[in-house]
């Protein structure tokens, strides 16, 4: 008897103490869909506790210049401009003890990207394409389509050997293995959806055939070798005239003493050797 | 040993002529030697991405190779002396060539540092030494601008070459363009061909042979017997020649803190809030403002003023170059750092211009050979030492300004070092001169006797 008594005090003191201290946010809009602009607000109602004040989050980040030190219920954070950076999470937070918060979400269409629009391989060697989101809600599914004459195929993971999807929430990757120079160079498109609508990108492939660094190579070399015989052809046909000068020279010793003596410094140098 | 004077060629040189070809040539094969180890960093990532190597294990491809074209000199400066210019600069060209065109075919990163690295170094080596020597046996009263303008071909290379590395890895993956840069080297051979060796009129053979020490001049290139060559290559009696010891300390000062502002300088300018593409541009400027620093640094070199005491001239770069460096740190923002730059490109322009030109200067054109060789070996040690030590002071003290007061004070401390030490050569030199010059007027006679014997033999 006495239990059942404790028990029920217990639960009545805890049901009153919810009742009387249960604190409502009441948000306008609940929720943002696909929209230029916006003004997120919340109202706190029912709570007789002191506000010292209220702020905004967006993705668990503080937004700058939201903390407002006004104890007043009511707080509001206008979105001028919403894309996909500003999409996410938001949560409007008041200082009571304990905090009380309420989350608005804004979500937009995904938004799409990649690093690189133009990618390269080698001829039997694999490629790389990379594509990214960024936004809010993340995609949750993506496709890939390889897009010949204004046509998009998807292209299946699984089915070969040739391609290979992984996909996480913020980014897929697709790799092609054995690239072919006939078959594989085009334009690819990833293409990513979430709840409100599908946003995509476009990669252009380019394939290297292994040998098309061989001509240029192959051409620079001939010019090498064309350049050296040219040379040295031109200095065998002046040779000639050069031995004609030496034997002048050489066969008249009297005459390079002769020269030695204006120049004494030639002179000097023999003899101190 | 009284030290050689200038113009102990023993005949006159060219000094214009073919002599420009072949400094075309020179530029040629300086220019590849200077600016490859530097532009290969262009293909680093893409390496990386292949082989599957750390930033570290790639960066010592060109370590490798700037230590081996370093160290080869003594080598290389036997072999011209054996060989002469033109066979050693072909072969130079021939290696490189190849070694370009294996390593495109490497699959292991140990592959590339033998082919690039050691093999790359060295043909550059090979290509380095050859073509310093034939300038100072085609040039002498114009050897200055003749060596500005061979040793402009490292910037002229560099801004050429590094657009070009760009494009061709865009086009065609590193592997092609390590197979079209291998072609391009060939071009060292080109240069090679144009080193026509030296053909001295035939004077007094007879006379030579009784000699002995001298050369056999006559119509052929200047060669010697393999013994004199190994114990030419590694000269330690350079050692003895004051001014050489002067030259080789001053060089390591300097070369020591060179490098190291080159290497941080983008990084340096990121942090004083200049964005990424207009700091790499600052490199391009002072590459553009070297190319025509060096000729212009010859020509004035030239000059009948500055020739007698070009010695004064290249300590005065060096304290320049010191100076901009002390001078970097309290400019903080992009137009200053871009007037750093211009004057940073001044100063190192003019040094180099002048580097091997007061080496030959100093040596004469016999004994440069050997002593380039070993002036390039010594100079390995600090070529390799400095950036890594600026490095680590950075890390140490967090600010980029310590490694600019500790690379300035070391160049000026050089600079200054050669200015008083070349005071007393040059002094020393005119003492000596002094003397000599009394000795000979004291017999005259003697000469007389002697010219007349060597006609009577003939």
């Amino acid at each position: 008897m006495k239990l059942l008594w404790a028990v029920s005090a217990l639960l009545l003191s805890c049901c009153r103490a919810n009742a009387s201290t249960a604190p409502n946010i009441i948000t306008e809009p609940s929720e943002v869909s696909n929209q230029t602009s916006a003004t997120l607000s919340c109202n706190l109602t029912e709570s007789s506790l002191p506000i010292k004040g209220s702020f905004w989050t967006h993705n668990g980040k503080v937004v700058d210049n939201s903390n407002s030190a006004a104890s007043t219920p009511f707080t509001s954070l206008n979105l001028e401009k919403i894309t996909h950076h500003s999409a996410g999470i938001y949560e409007c937070v008041f200082m009571t003890d304990p905090k009380v918060k309420q989350t608005i979400e804004v979500k937009t269409l995904p938004h799409v990207t990649t690093h690189k629009h133009s990618e390269h391989g080698n001829e039997n060697s694999e490629a790389v394409m990379v594509c990214e989101s960024h936004g809010y809600p993340l995609p949750t599914d993506w496709t890939w389509f390889k897009e010949v004459d204004d046509m998009q195929t998807p292209i299946i993971n699984g089915t070969s050997d040739k391609y290979e999807i992984k996909s996480t929430p913020n980014k897929t990757t697709l790799t092609i293995n054995d690239l072919s120079i006939n078959s594989d160079i085009g334009d690819y498109v990833c293409s990513g959806t979430n709840e409100l609508g599908t946003a995509s990108d476009k990669i252009h492939l380019r394939v290297r055939s292994r040998l098309a660094a061989l001509w240029p190579f192959l051409g620079i070399v001939a010019e090498v070798i064309i350049l050296v015989a040219i040379i040295f052809i031109y200095e065998k046909r002046r040779k000639p005239d050069e031995v004609n000068d030496d034997d002048d020279s050489g066969s008249a010793p009297l005459k390079s003493n002769s020269n030695a003596n204006h120049k004494d410094k030639n002179v000097r140098q023999r003899n101190s050797n | 040993m009284p030290p050689s004077p200038p113009d102990s060629l023993g005949y006159k040189p060219l000094d214009g002529g073919w002599g420009w070809m072949v400094v075309f040539g020179a530029h040629i094969s300086i220019g590849f030697a200077y600016s490859t180890p530097k532009v290969l960093s262009i293909f680093f990532k893409a390496i990386q991405e292949d082989l599957g190597a750390s930033y570290s294990e790639i960066a010592w491809i060109s370590s490798i190779m700037l230590a081996v074209m370093y160290a080869g000199g003594p080598v290389s400066s036997m072999l011209v002396s054996r060989f002469g210019s033109r066979p050693i600069v072909m072969l130079g060209g021939l290696m490189c060539g190849v070694s370009m065109v294996t390593a495109s075919f490497g699959n292991s990163i140990v592959y590339i540092y033998f082919f690039i690295g050691i093999i790359g170094g060295c043909g550059l080596s090979l290509n380095l030494n050859a073509s310093l020597t034939i300038i100072s046996k085609y040039f002498l009263a114009r050897r200055p601008l003749a060596n500005g303008l061979a040793m402009a071909g490292s910037p002229v290379f560099l801004c050429l070459v590094a657009p070009l590395n760009q494009y061709l890895l865009d086009k065609f993956g590193w592997r092609g363009s390590l197979l079209i840069l291998g072609a391009l080297m060939l071009n060292c051979c080109v240069a090679g061909a144009l080193m026509r060796p030296v053909l001295l009129p035939c004077n007094s053979c007879a006379s030579q042979k009784m000699v002995g020490e001298e050369p056999n001049m006559c119509n052929t290139k200047v060669k010697k017997g393999c013994m004199k060559e190994a114990k030419n290559f590694l000269n330690v009696s350079l050692f003895k020649n004051r001014g050489f010891v002067f030259y080789l300390i001053g060089n390591m000062m300097f070369i020591f803190g060179a490098y190291a502002p080159i290497v941080f300088l983008p990084a340096y300018a990121i942090s004083q809030g200049v964005d990424e593409y207009s700091a790499a541009y600052l490199l391009s400027i002072m590459g553009f403002v070297d190319m025509f620093v060096r000729p212009g640094t010859g020509l004035l070199a030239n000059s009948k003023w500055i020739r007698p005491r070009i010695q004064y001239l290249f300590s005065f770069a060096m304290v320049f170059n010191g100076t901009c460096h002390l001078l970097c740190p309290l400019l903080n923002t992009h137009a200053f750092l871009i007037g750093y730059t211009v004057f940073f490109g001044i100063g190192f322009g003019m040094v180099f211009a002048l580097i091997f030109e007061c080496l030959m200067d100093l040596m004469g054109s016999q004994r440069f050979p050997s002593a380039v060789g070993m002036v390039t070996i010594i100079e390995c040690f600090p070529m390799l030492l400095g950036p890594p030590t600026a490095g680590l002071l950075v890390d140490i003290c967090g600010d980029y300004k310590y490694l600019f007061f500790m690379c300035g004070s070391v160049i000026v401390a050089g600079g200054l070092f050669l200015f008083v030490t070349n005071i007393y050569n040059y002094h020393m030199l005119d003492k000596e001169k002094m003397e000599k010059d009394r000795e000979q007027k004291e017999k005259p006679s003697e000469n007389q006797e002697q010219v007349s014997l060597s006609e009577v033999q003939i």
